[in-house]
């Protein structure tokens, strides 16, 4: 069974459409959600969390809509984009509280709000005014707040919001240690196509309140059959003598290309760089990126499931 | 040395799989939490100086008169000395606890709006009604404390301070429930109020500010209404004196016969219809913050 699912769902603000009939499912993992501002991913959220009330159709939360009966969001964590935590409150009392008013006994609230805290890098910080916290920090406290009460699915805005490449990276790879040794599966909202390609299993896209693609991230960023060469030297000794051998690379600066190359084509090029003396920097498959979704180009064939509004 | 084999200890994450509380449990931590705020408790020394000046204002001076009623009275006059009636110790005490709601009170909705923490009550398994329910009950609770326990300790002493304590409780059995009643009253009204006015504000400044202007300025009206015009217009008018209102609706549960232009019962039945409004309101109105 899918942790969430959305059927034709609608909801506008006023003459903003912010979904128009979309439709997916988000199984365990870790899942992107895909979008730039106003795309409706927040919107999503909270239809998932039963906080608005869709136009039309369905979004179910564990099988459930979340509007029905608050006890559904038991077993889910959230994490929004803004700032959300008390400054004169210290880190170690707050998820004790949060624990405890998503149904942990007094006890085992405290144990695991310590537990939580030492699993994201906090233990020693836990028991300092909030207030006094850095923005990593911070981020870290609104991951372990979304996990204090062991959900089975945690949403989290934006989680790289404000911090720097660094802080960054450790964030991202929290979460992957979240939805792997944790078992906790995440939803992440964002508009950073690396976090999602960084961290994500799986994609859902969405643009102006509709949905563009969904399916596994590896589908989106599968290597194609175009070879990227870049040297730091001697590049158009090593094209002209590529073309003498029937081959077509497109020069760009230091840097070339080779479309549909084969097994042959491999021991050619190595052939003249060795022979014109070219010092070769780097050599790959090019991937596709998420990017392709939205600039419509070159884009894989779809995966699992292409949106269908 | 260690006596058995050696053992080790994973540290690996572990989920939770023990008992899950229901929802009441969940209502009574956010109530738990309110009361600590009110209070002070676990905050610093700063965070427990207003509240419990306040209370200790609504409090001490019963004490204080219980005291030297102990010592002093016997050796003086009965008519030179005399302890309040309960409903009048209501007209001192009416100061302190409408300040402590004013400054207090904000502290449980303020900050949760100005950081945020809206949103993090709104992805729990509690609903805005839970929310703010329980808030109200915390303070509500610290306002009761405060309003009853002067009372309680003025009806101790008159039963200790009885010939005979016995047949005083046999005659005076009625007064608990009216201290009850008149208790519970102030300390709806004022909560109501209090969190009312603090849900229209993120700074708890601005929301004491507010608070402090209503009591006031109605006061203000409400005495000019009464003092300086006559007539149905400006009975009705001076009911906006909240205070005042308060304290003649104390006196009108205990049987104090005062002379006002408007009964305590017409005073009292204002109130309950204010609190019941103004209670409806601030559920919509939370129901509106929590959802974003």
């Amino acid at each position: 069974m899918a942790l969430l699912r959305a059927h034709e769902l609608t909801k506008t603000f006023g003459r903003v459409r912010a979904l128009d009939g979309v439709s997916f499912e988000i199984d365990e993992g870790i899942t992107g959600l895909l979008g730039s501002n106003g795309a409706g991913k927040s919107t999503s959220l909270k239809l998932f969390l039963g906080l608005l009330d869709p136009d039309s159709g369905i979004a179910e939360l564990l099988g459930r809509d979340a509007r029905s009966s608050p006890d559904v969001r038991i077993r889910v964590g959230y994490a929004p984009e803004h700032d959300c935590l008390p400054r004169n409150v210290s880190a170690a009392e707050f998820l004790a509280y949060m624990a405890r008013i998503s149904g942990l006994p007094s006890t085992a609230a405290r144990l695991r709000a310590s537990d939580v805290l030492r699993h994201v890098g906090l233990f020693e910080e836990r028991y300092r005014q909030m207030g006094t916290y850095s923005t990593g920090m911070k981020q870290r406290v609104k991951l372990a707040q979304a996990l204090v009460h062991d959900p089975v699915i945690a949403f989290l805005d934006e989680p790289t919001a404000g911090l720097d490449p660094l802080g960054r990276r450790e964030m991202l790879e929290l979460i992957r240690r979240v939805g792997g040794d944790f078992g906790v599966s995440i939803v992440i909202s964002t508009h950073l196509m690396g976090d999602v390609e960084r961290a994500c299993d799986s994609v859902v896209v969405l643009d102006a309140g509709r949905l563009l693609r969904t399916g596994a991230v590896s589908g989106f960023t599968e290597e194609t059959e175009t070879l990227e060469v870049e040297l730091l030297e001697g590049a158009e000794a090593v094209v002209e003598a590529l073309r003498v051998r029937g081959l077509e690379p497109a020069l760009d600066g230091r840097r070339f290309t080779l479309e549909g190359v084969s097994g042959d084509d491999y021991d050619t090029l190595r052939d003249v760089i060795v022979d014109t003396g070219a010092r070769l920097y780097r050599l790959a498959p090019a991937r596709h990126s998420l990017a392709d979704v939205f600039t419509h180009e070159a884009a894989p064939e779809p995966s699992e499931t292409e949106a269908t509004s | 040395m260690t006596s058995g084999p050696a053992e080790i200890f994973d540290l690996g994450y572990h989920g939770y799989e023990g008992e899950r509380t229901g929802r009441w449990a969940r209502r009574g931590a956010i109530w738990r939490d309110g009361v600590r705020i009110a209070l002070g408790l676990g905050r610093g020394v700063g965070a427990k100086v207003a509240p419990w000046l306040l209370l200790a204002l609504a409090l001490v001076p019963m004490v204080v008169l219980v005291v030297v009623a102990a010592f002093v009275g016997p050796a003086t006059n009965p008519d030179d000395f005399e302890l309040p009636s309960y409903g009048d110790y209501y007209e001192w005490a009416m100061v302190p606890l409408a300040l402590f709601a004013a400054v207090v009170a904000p502290l449980l909705i303020c900050p949760d709006r100005r950081d945020g923490v809206l949103s993090l009550y709104a992805a729990r398994p509690i609903t805005p009604l839970d929310y703010v329910g329980a808030r109200w009950a915390a303070f509500g609770t610290v306002l009761l404390g405060a309003a009853w326990a002067p009372e309680a300790v003025l009806f101790v002493w008159n039963a200790l301070d009885a010939e005979t304590p016995g047949s005083f409780l046999a005659d005076n059995w009625d007064v608990v429930p009216r201290f009850v009643a008149a208790g519970a009253l102030v300390a709806s009204v004022l909560t109501t109020l209090a969190l009312f006015v603090s849900s229209f504000a993120t700074r708890r400044a601005y929301a004491t500010v507010a608070m402090l202007a209503v009591i006031f300025i109605g006061s203000a009206i409400g005495g000019i209404a009464e003092d300086d015009f006559s007539g149905g217009a400006a009975d009705a008018v001076s009911l906006v004196s909240l205070p005042q209102s308060l304290v003649d609706s104390v006196h009108w549960i205990f049987g104090d016969q005062l002379d006002r232009p408007v009964s305590g019962g017409v005073s009292l039945l204002w109130l309950v219809g204010l609190t019941v409004v103004l209670a409806a309101w601030l559920v919509r109105r939370t129901n509106r913050l929590v959802r974003g």
